[in-house]
């Protein structure tokens, strides 16, 4: 995935369609209040300067799907696990809830379900039946939204084709209006988001740190007199 | 000391026969405590983990700083005791079973804490390699793992280092008893007879037993670091962390066995067998676990505010002037301010009462380490816009509170059962006044039987 | 112990939450004939379109089969249907191609919101008690008709009024053409952020009566003045689409975004420039701008044209508005004024934007003729990269709705016994929850002796409501919409109910229809449709003869193909609808300074409301999911706040999170405080949305409504409420707010931070 903060404008579009698109839950004020609200793909946003001359970056962050994942041998039982696809995939069931890869993760994208979650009827008829619904005491994650890319796959195999690019895209992506997000085959150096991570302005999110995240920030623009930096 | 082997006998097996009801009264109070802290618990599983005060980025909180706290008060005994018996500290003698105790006791507390954190604490025996209808093991690369076996490992060390030299003692309670103390203590001393055989297997037993502790013990804190240093949080990402534990765990061990020490030396009238050079002989330890201690700190500081990366500054400014420090300088005086002056002066180091209050604080500061190294790194990770803040709740307070009283009445029941000094190792050393640490009487050894 | 106890206790541990249903013995009792052509697990993909703001963005919708409790026949059981599962952008929707926003995302909880009026049902109670009871269709309809039947005008028109947010489809027809029948006063249109004033301002400069479409994506140069039109302005995902490509859709071109207002708003977030000017002055900076433009012969002086007459002075070169000049009046710096003005002329094409608190001044009118002025001068209007006016489709009935009274004039009418109402319909306009207390809305409301609502929900104005029939969501019913700008070619978006109904509900023009044919008489034969349906097919069938997105042979082949598309959009029709209706003649505009409500002394902060991004003007506060979606500036969920300048809060002894009580003359509330840096010393700003009476679990009694301590002036020349025009005082409680913030630090680098 690639994700321009020159586009981005933090309307947080993505984090709606994320919470429909996966069965997040809502938690309610009084656990909101104690930092336990879950949003899968959060915007960022960051001051510089002072009134008057102030700015502001926004950056989504969803899970950086790391190559080199701190979340997934601190797991005790492979709940969060490296899919041969090359994602990092949260299995659920598995998750007997140590919290460990949470703080292993330096970018604090996984969720936890300090409750089980409480749908108010009929707003669980929304649900996607493609995501498992979670319960107490699990880790939760971004998946890239794993059912859509298995349903592309499937549906491609099954017309004996390969996956075209830009086939399907997950649900943030989809929705961004400014069109901020790019996915696609990383494997594919044509694909569009091969050649944007090769961008001069692009990045990955605490780099230093070894993780070789999957997703690549393109950098905020500056204006030069109408030109690109 | 010269008491006759009779009146040892009777001093030391008093506290199985007479109970005074103040040992009823703190008894019903203490289990009060630890019913309250099982109902916390009980509590939290049938509503979520979510009745704990931990969030979102404190995913961690009491239960782990528990968890590290109390497998560090275990490094009381085994590591004590052992390192005294290996290297033949005379002295030692009415202090090991008491430190040994203590390791077991605070070792089990210490191992409940990852299950009561568990999110989902019904499916703990995941973490256990058995061959499985699921089909997959555990991962050994996780750290939570390897303290599975290190714990597992040290709770079945210690407690057989508890139990080994326990059979003479518990043989001699058979002897003397009737009724089912004969049976009951005729079964655990299994078939203890004092041949020079059963005393020369022991023996051999028991150095085995002391020199392969030590590792165990060293290793145990040092896995127990790992489960923060091999994660990649600012703070926790240290190679210091292992030595660092070992020694925090073996000071605040050290404090804790002299506030039970000074304990039952009061309530069982054992003013006789835990004498002032006991106290200050380990007070000395206490001293050099101290400095050492503030060395660690002080070493690990300075590393990071030279380094100056920026996610490490965050944490410690925070502790070192923000949020946190209030309780960081708190710790700093329990665990150096007070008690290392206090101990540096002989007049008062060679006194009971003043050891007492040197290693009061040492508790309450080693808790508060332990605490400070997990929430203001969790709370101030890589990315500003996810900083946060940890408020415990009742249930965490409860159950933590519980431990304590849960220590506190394993003890006094420990005490109602077992000779809390071992009688026969005292009764060989008898004789001699026990002499100032750290003088070593290696030709001592042969003279034991 | 229940059986999801059991399950807990007995340590099973995966999701147990949708087993929940099938161990209740009450849902064996009735199990509906399922809805056919459902294949379970295999999703179909059903055109819709959005009603969640006026943008008229069009959906795609999921729909799979799953299992719902339902109302049929009086009766609740099970039914496998088909549900919408997940709402997407459609891709071939001129508007938003494929993309939607937050509001759009969480459209679902509309449909499924726990605390929808499930039934017709009759109120009870007293007024505002919300006791109710259920009553049925047939005898909610009669009651109606019967109530509409019996009213006599009184010499002039019949004392009946129809409450309705401005609508922007059939239904505005079918309502403008079922009063006109009645011989009932047109419809009073409500919503808070209304854009009287800038419709005012398009049509005095233009010609057009309508809302601006910005051409950003072939935009050089943006200058904003106000308008988030990134966030919750116009029509957002548009904007949002042209903004991202003016970014970084062009190889080798990047176009400069700059914003001016007193408050970073989201759109301000964004600029490359944020430049602050005192609010109300935008028209005067905007004149310093054209000043320099012509001063420097940098554009042709004619260039402006009409546009240009309105503004007095442009002939001569506007030699009052020098940039030193604005300089004194607007905050901005002289040199600013003249680089910025070079850059626009120099960096074409360039726009200008103007919405929003500029436009809620009591000069708000003037603001907006001097943007226009300098749009005009840029040579931007009608050119690519521009600002150009949406054509409408030629459909015949579209221009029935007319502009009728405001909610104001309707309540003083009321109140004043010179236009007395005695029956009221209500329909999603909530004006008792959304205007200033000096309106006095609730006591004229009351004074009306029969109100029957359409909602779905019972908010604070339908709560008053005698007799409620409960609308479908838009989800479940006939939705068409025609947008008013965010595109170039003209729309008429049109989606068949995507879902049946979940409850006992009815759409509001079969209601209405209904209702017609028993009064009887010119109001049955003015609406000869039985359905909304055969009403919408009618006026589809006008397209027909159009070059557009859909052609086909018969009506009844071109039915089904606009639905399938949904709907029908033509560029082609663009050019032959872009005719200018003759401008009305008015005097040149003096922009002047702003008059505020409340002395400087007393009350020294302006008081900026806006509308959140969240709630937008407090309607989407009943969805969760935007109640816990992190508002974009600051972070903020399940609360109201407000924003106050960091040095202005240092020297209050003002710390984030403290409890404030913020005064106006008219009334004053209790927030906490947000230091947001993004906003000017002596303003504070406080979101719109929170603090419903009535409104559901999810938003009843939580924050504070900013609305009820606005002051009345309006707009000078509109008459339109001048929202962003009070001042106000703030004092400290000593208490601690209920401020719940989803980020941490403010800002990137932790010793920047640690500075704060
Ligand atoms: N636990 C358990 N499992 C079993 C069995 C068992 O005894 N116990 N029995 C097995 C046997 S023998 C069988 S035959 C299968 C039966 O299994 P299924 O075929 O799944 O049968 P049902 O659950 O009875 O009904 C399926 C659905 O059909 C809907 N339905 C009812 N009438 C109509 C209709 O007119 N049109 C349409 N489209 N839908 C309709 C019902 O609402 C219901 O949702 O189950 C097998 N599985
Ligand atoms: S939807 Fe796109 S533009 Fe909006 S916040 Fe998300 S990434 Fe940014
Ligand atoms: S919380 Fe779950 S996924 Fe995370 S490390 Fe623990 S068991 Fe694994
Ligand atoms: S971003 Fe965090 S959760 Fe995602 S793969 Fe990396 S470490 Fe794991
Ligand atoms: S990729 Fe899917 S799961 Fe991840 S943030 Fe986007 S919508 Fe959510
Ligand atoms: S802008 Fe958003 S709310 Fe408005 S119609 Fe479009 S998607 Fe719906």
């Amino acid at each position: 995935m690639v994700i321009d903060e020159d586009r981005c404008t933090g309307c947080e579009a993505c984090v709606a369609a994320c919470h429909a698109e996966n069965n997040i839950a809502t938690v309610g004020d009084d656990q909101a209040a104690r930092g336990r609200a879950m949003h899968w793909i959060r915007v960022e946003r960051y001051y510089e300067g002072d009134f008057p001359n102030i700015k502001v970056k926004y950056r989504p962050v969803p899970c950086q799907q790391c190559s080199d994942a701190p979340c997934e041998p601190v797991c005790p039982t492979y709940a969060s696990y490296h899919n041969p696809e090359g994602l990092n995939a949260q299995i659920y069931n598995r998750c007997i809830g140590t919290r460990y890869c949470a703080n292993a993760c330096p970018y604090l994208v996984r969720f936890f379900n300090f409750f089980n979650p409480v749908w108010d009827k009929p707003l669980d008829l929304q649900f996607n039946p493609d995501v498992s619904v979670r319960s107490v005491g699990i880790m939760e994650k971004c998946t890239f939204c794993i059912q859509r890319i298995k349903a592309a796959e499937i549906k491609a195999q099954a017309e004996k084709r390969p996956l075209k690019d830009g086939e399907f895209n997950p649900a943030c992506v989809q929705s961004c209006p400014a069109e901020a997000m790019v996915f696609g085959d990383l494997n594919d150096p044509e694909s569009k988001v091969s050649r944007l991570s090769r961008s001069n302005r692009g990045s990955t999110l605490l780099s230093e740190l070894g993780t070789h995240p999957k997703v690549t920030y393109l950098k905020r623009d500056t204006w030069h007199n109408g030109q690109n930096a | 000391m010269d008491k006759t082997p009779e009146q040892i006998n009777q001093d030391l097996l008093r506290p199985l026969y007479h109970a005074s009801w103040r040992f009823y009264a703190a008894a019903a109070i203490l289990s009060a405590l630890v019913l309250a802290a099982f109902y916390a618990w009980g509590y939290q599983i049938y509503n979520g983990i979510g009745v704990s005060g931990l969030d979102r980025p404190v995913f961690w909180g009491f239960y782990i700083t528990n968890f590290v706290f109390w497998i560090g008060i275990s490094h009381a005994g085994t590591l004590i005791s052992a390192i005294l018996r290996v290297s033949n500290a005379t002295w030692r003698r009415p202090v090991t079973r008491c430190a040994e105790a203590i390791t077991v006791f605070a070792l089990s507390i210490g191992a409940m804490f990852p299950l009561v954190h568990l999110g989902r604490p019904w499916l703990f025996f995941w973490l256990i390699p058995y061959p499985s209808e699921r089909g997959i093991w555990p991962q050994f690369r996780s750290p939570l793992l390897w303290d599975f076996f290190a714990i597992n490992t040290y709770l079945i060390g210690s407690t057989t280092f508890l139990l080994l030299p326990s059979f003479p003692d518990f043989a001699l309670i058979r002897d003397r008893a009737s009724g089912w103390r004969k049976k009951v203590y005729g079964i655990v001393s299994l078939g203890w007879r004092g041949t020079p055989k059963q005393w020369h297997r022991l023996e051999m037993a028991m150095r085995i037993m002391a020199v392969a502790i030590i590792p165990v013990a060293v290793s145990v804190h040092t896995i127990v670091s790992w489960d923060f240093a091999m994660a990649p949080v600012p703070g926790w990402h240290s190679t210091i962390f292992g030595p660092y534990f070992v020694a925090g765990a073996i000071f605040s061990g050290i404090a804790a066995l002299i506030i039970a020490m000074a304990l039952l030396r009061k309530l069982l009238h054992l003013e006789e067998y835990l004498q002032p050079i006991h106290f200050e002989n380990l007070g000395k330890l206490l001293l050099v676990m101290s400095l050492l201690w503030f060395y660690f700190v002080f070493a690990e500081r300075l590393t990071t505010w030279y380094g100056n990366f920026p996610s490490e500054m965050a944490v410690f400014w925070v502790t070192q002037s923000g949020r946190y420090s209030k309780l960081f300088w708190t710790m700093v005086f329990c665990n150096f301010i007070i008690p290392a002056p206090i101990l540096a002066i002989k007049n008062l180091r060679t006194k009971i009462g003043w050891t007492v209050v040197a290693s009061i604080p040492i508790v309450v500061g080693m808790w508060l380490e332990r605490f400070l190294i997990i929430v203001p790194a969790l709370s101030h990770k890589y990315l500003p816009y996810t900083y946060g803040t940890y408020k415990p709740t009742w249930v965490e307070i409860t159950i933590t509170v519980g431990t304590f009283a849960g220590m506190g009445l394993l003890f006094l029941l420990f005490s109602r059962v077992f000779p809390i000094i071992s009688i026969w190792e005292l009764k060989l050393g008898g004789q001699k006044k026990p002499e100032a640490a750290p003088a070593l009487a290696s030709q001592e050894v042969a003279a034991e039987p | 112990m229940d059986r999801r106890n059991f399950l807990k206790i007995s340590a099973v541990g995966s999701a147990t939450v949708a087993l929940d249903a099938c161990g209740k013995p009450e849902h064996q009792l009735i199990r509906f004939i399922p809805e056919e052509e459902l294949i379970p697990g295999i999703a179909q993909w059903k055109p819709g379109v959005c009603t969640q703001c006026a943008a008229g963005c069009g959906l795609q919708v999921r729909v799979m089969e799953g299992e719902a409790e339902v109302t049929r026949h009086g009766q609740v059981g099970l039914l496998s249907m088909g549900l919408a599962k997940k709402l997407e952008g459609n891709p071939a929707h001129p508007v938003n191609r494929g993309k939607l926003c937050a509001w759009g995302q969480a459209g679902l909880q509309v449909t499924y919101n726990p605390d929808r009026v499930r039934f017709p049902i009759r109120r009870t109670g007293p007024r505002g008690s919300g006791e109710y009871q259920e009553i049925g269709w047939e005898e909610a309809i009669k009651e109606l008709a019967s109530r509409l039947s019996s009213l006599k005008p009184g010499g002039k028109a019949l004392p009946l009024a129809f409450l309705t947010e401005p609508l922007r489809d059939h239904r505005g027809v079918l309502i403008g053409r079922f009063l006109s029948a009645l011989g009932a006063p047109p419809a009073v249109k409500f919503e808070f952020f209304e854009q009287t004033v800038l419709r005012r301002a398009n049509e005095l400069s233009f010609g057009h009566q309508q809302l601006p479409t910005f051409d950003l994506a072939n935009a050089n140069y943006v200058i904003c003045f106000g308008a988030d039109f990134l966030g919750t302005w116009n029509s957002p995902v548009a904007q949002n689409l042209g903004y991202g490509t003016m970014r970084q859709g062009r190889p080798g071109q990047r176009g400069k975004l700059v914003q001016v207002e007193a408050r970073m708003s989201q759109t301000g977030a964004n600029a490359d420039e944020w430049v602050y000017a005192k609010p109300g002055t935008e028209g005067l900076l905007a004149l310093g701008l054209a000043h320099v433009i012509l001063k420097e012969n940098l554009r042709p002086a004619g260039a402006a044209g009409e546009a240009g007459d309105r503004i007095d002075g442009w002939s001569r070169g506007l030699p009052d508005h020098t940039p030193e000049a604005v300089a004194k009046s607007t905050g901005a710096e002289a040199a600013r004024i003249q680089r910025l003005a070079r850059e626009m002329a120099e960096h074409a094409p360039a726009v200008v934007l103007i919405g929003g608190a500029p436009l809620a001044q009591t000069n708000g009118l003037s603001n907006a003729l001097a943007v226009n002025a300098l749009n005009a001068l840029l040579g931007s209007v009608g050119k690519p990269g521009g600002v150009s006016f949406t054509p409408q489709p030629p459909m015949p009935d579209l221009d029935v709705p007319k502009e009728g009274a405001s909610v104001r004039a309707l309540c003083e009418g009321i109140l004043a016994g010179s236009a007395p109402v005695e029956a009221l319909l209500v329909y999603n306009a909530n004006p008792v929850f959304a205007t200033p207390p000096a309106w006095r809305v609730q006591e004229a409301l009351e004074k009306v002796a029969f109100i029957a609502s359409f909602g779905s929900f019972v908010d604070e104005t339908s709560i008053l409501a005698d007799l409620i029939l409960p609308d479908h969501s838009y989800l479940e019913s006939w939705v068409d919409s025609i947008p008013e700008s965010g595109t170039t070619e003209a729309v008429a978006s049109l989606a068949p109910p995507a879902m049946n109904p979940l409850h006992h509900t009815r759409a509001m023009p079969d209601v209405l229809l209904e209702a017609a044919h028993q009064v009887g008489g010119g109001v049955g034969k003015a609406l000869p449709w039985k359905t909304y349906q055969e009403m919408l097919q009618a006026a589809f069938e006008s397209l027909r003869s159009h070059p557009g997105s859909v052609s086909a042979k018969t009506p009844d082949d071109f039915w089904s193909e606009v639905q399938a598309k949904g709907g029908w959009w033509s560029g082609e029709a663009a050019k032959s609808a872009a005719v200018v209706a003759a401008k009305p003649s008015a005097a040149p505009a003096t922009v002047t300074e702003p008059q505020f409500d409340g002395a400087v002394q007393e009350y020294p902060f302006n008081f900026l409301p806006y509308a959140s991004l969240q709630f937008g003007d407090g309607r989407h506060a009943n969805l969760p999911w935007m109640q816990e979606m992190p508002d974009t500036i600051s972070t903020a969920m399940w609360s109201t706040w407000v924003e106050i300048n960091p040095q202005t809060a240092e020297r209050m002894g003002i710390r984030q999170g403290d409890l404030l009580e913020v005064a106006s003359q008219h009334g004053k509330l209790q927030a906490p405080a947000l230091i947001a840096p993004g906003i000017a010393p002596d303003v504070v700003a406080m979101p719109v949305g929170q603090g419903h009476e009535n409104y559901g679990r999810y938003a009843s009694h939580r924050g504070a409504n900013p609305i009820k301590i606005l002051g009345p002036q309006s707009e000078a020349e509109t008459g339109a409420l001048a929202w962003a025009s009070t001042r106000v005082k703030i004092t400290r409680t000593g208490k601690k707010g209920k401020l719940i913030l989803f980020g941490g630090g403010l800002r990137e680098w932790p010793r920047e931070y640690r500075r704060r």
